[in-house]
């Protein structure tokens, strides 16, 4: 192409990228979606999302799904028995606890402490990378409920904040359920 | 798109009005809308969707991403209405955060040569152009070339912003939005060159 060619391409080619259109309609109407999505509370700025509790919110679903891998990486073919718990009523609140408002029930305390000592005892039958993972979940878990506490001391009456508390403490007691139940196949390997 | 919706309500009564009234009603339904009006802001939506969606595809080349980008852009106007100062008319306000849309959905994504529609499978071309098949030859070739230089063409040769415009739209400098352009003319012949 000489340099007269390339200029008759280069006006044609500005012609024709100048004629193609600039409206488009999509084959479905996007607006129920939209309107879903603004009629939501989280739809206009400035709302709970772009405050700091947002980003525990954020650290509870990262755990909840880091404890998802932690589950795959560490998991043992063999049958699980899972530790049977009731988990239903793990969180309960509590007037006048806590300097704040919320603290937990004792029932899930209870829980908790059993489970917890099964996991030390436990974890010497998980490899050492597995062991590294399931202790870092644990760390990153209970730091987030940590920093969900001190926001609720701030906003006793934020229901965001108490749901995401609720949720990790179940993300907590489930990843360490899951350990016990993949310790026990372990052992149970381990002895035949 | 030639008609707008007259009362921005769900009814979908659309009313065609001359373009001053157009304007008029465009910053009333603005103002509505930032008063958290969304029966206004689905007005706003029915008018500028087409434009939406068409700089959307034209950017990503594959029509589902195009939907979600364009979808996302509304919801992000709908939470940024209140920065909206009416120094550029609401179009290309839109424009802007339909680009920045694109861009943040592109860096998060690899998904870019997951095709999944070729944008010459959606794209009508216009009739009152009568070489259709070089219209529908640009479209293939703009679709394969590389991300930095369709955005650089389709925001400045397609939609005719300025280098400036261009640049402070997709982040770069205008002589980077000058040396893209180049770079995506060059390639575009190349592609055409060899169809032919």
């Amino acid at each position: 192409m000489n340099e007269s060619d390339e200029t008759k391409f280069d006006e044609e080619l500005t012609r024709l990228a100048a004629a193609l259109p600039t409206q488009v309609s999509p084959d479905r109407d996007l607006w129920p979606a939209i309107e879903q999505a603004i009629n939501t509370p989280a739809g206009r700025a400035n709302t709970i999302w772009n405050t700091p509790w947002a980003q525990a919110a954020a650290v509870v679903l990262l755990v909840a799904g880091s404890s998802g891998i932690t589950y795959v990486a560490v998991r043992d073919d063999g049958p699980v028995s899972p530790v049977v718990i009731d988990t239903a009523n793990v969180f309960e609140t509590v007037s006048g606890d806590f300097g704040r408002k919320y603290t937990l029930g004792n029932q899930y305390l209870d829980a908790h402490s059993e489970l917890q000592n099964e996991l030390d005892e436990k974890m010497q039958f998980l490899s050492p990378e597995a062991r590294q993972v399931v202790t870092k979940n644990l760390q990153t878990i209970r730091a987030a409920i940590k920093d969900i506490n001190q926001a609720l001391a701030a906003e006793p009456g934020n229901m965001l904040l108490q749901e995401l508390l609720l949720s990790a403490y179940h993300g907590e007691i489930s990843l360490m359920r899951k350990v016990d139940g993949i310790a026990n196949s372990a052992m149970r390997r381990n002895d035949i | 798109m030639d008609a707008i919706l007259a009362t921005g309500t769900q009814g979908m009564t659309r009313e065609a009005l001359p373009v001053t009234q157009q304007i008029g009603s465009e910053a009333a339904l603005v103002e509505r809308a930032q008063r958290a009006d969304s029966a206004a802001f689905e007005a706003l939506y029915r008018m500028h969707i087409d434009k939406v969606y068409g700089l959307c595809l034209r950017m990503t080349g594959i029509a589902a991403e195009a939907e979600d980008c364009a979808q996302e852009a509304f919801i992000q106007a709908w939470s940024k209405l209140d920065k909206f100062r009416g120094d550029s008319a609401f179009g290309t306000w839109m424009h802007r955060v339909a680009v920045n849309t694109v861009l943040g959905r592109m860096r998060k994504s690899k998904r870019e040569h997951d095709r999944l529609q070729a944008v010459s499978d959606v794209m009508n071309a216009p009739d009152s152009i009568g070489d259709s098949s070089s219209i529908q030859d640009l479209e293939e070739a703009m679709n394969n070339l590389p991300r930095g230089a369709r955005h650089v063409f389709v925001l400045h040769a397609v939609y005719g912003y300025s280098h400036d415009e261009t640049g402070g739209m997709l982040g770069i400098a205008a002589g980077t939005s000058k040396a893209q352009l180049h770079r995506a003319k060059r390639l575009l012949a190349q592609q055409l060159d060899k169809d032919e």
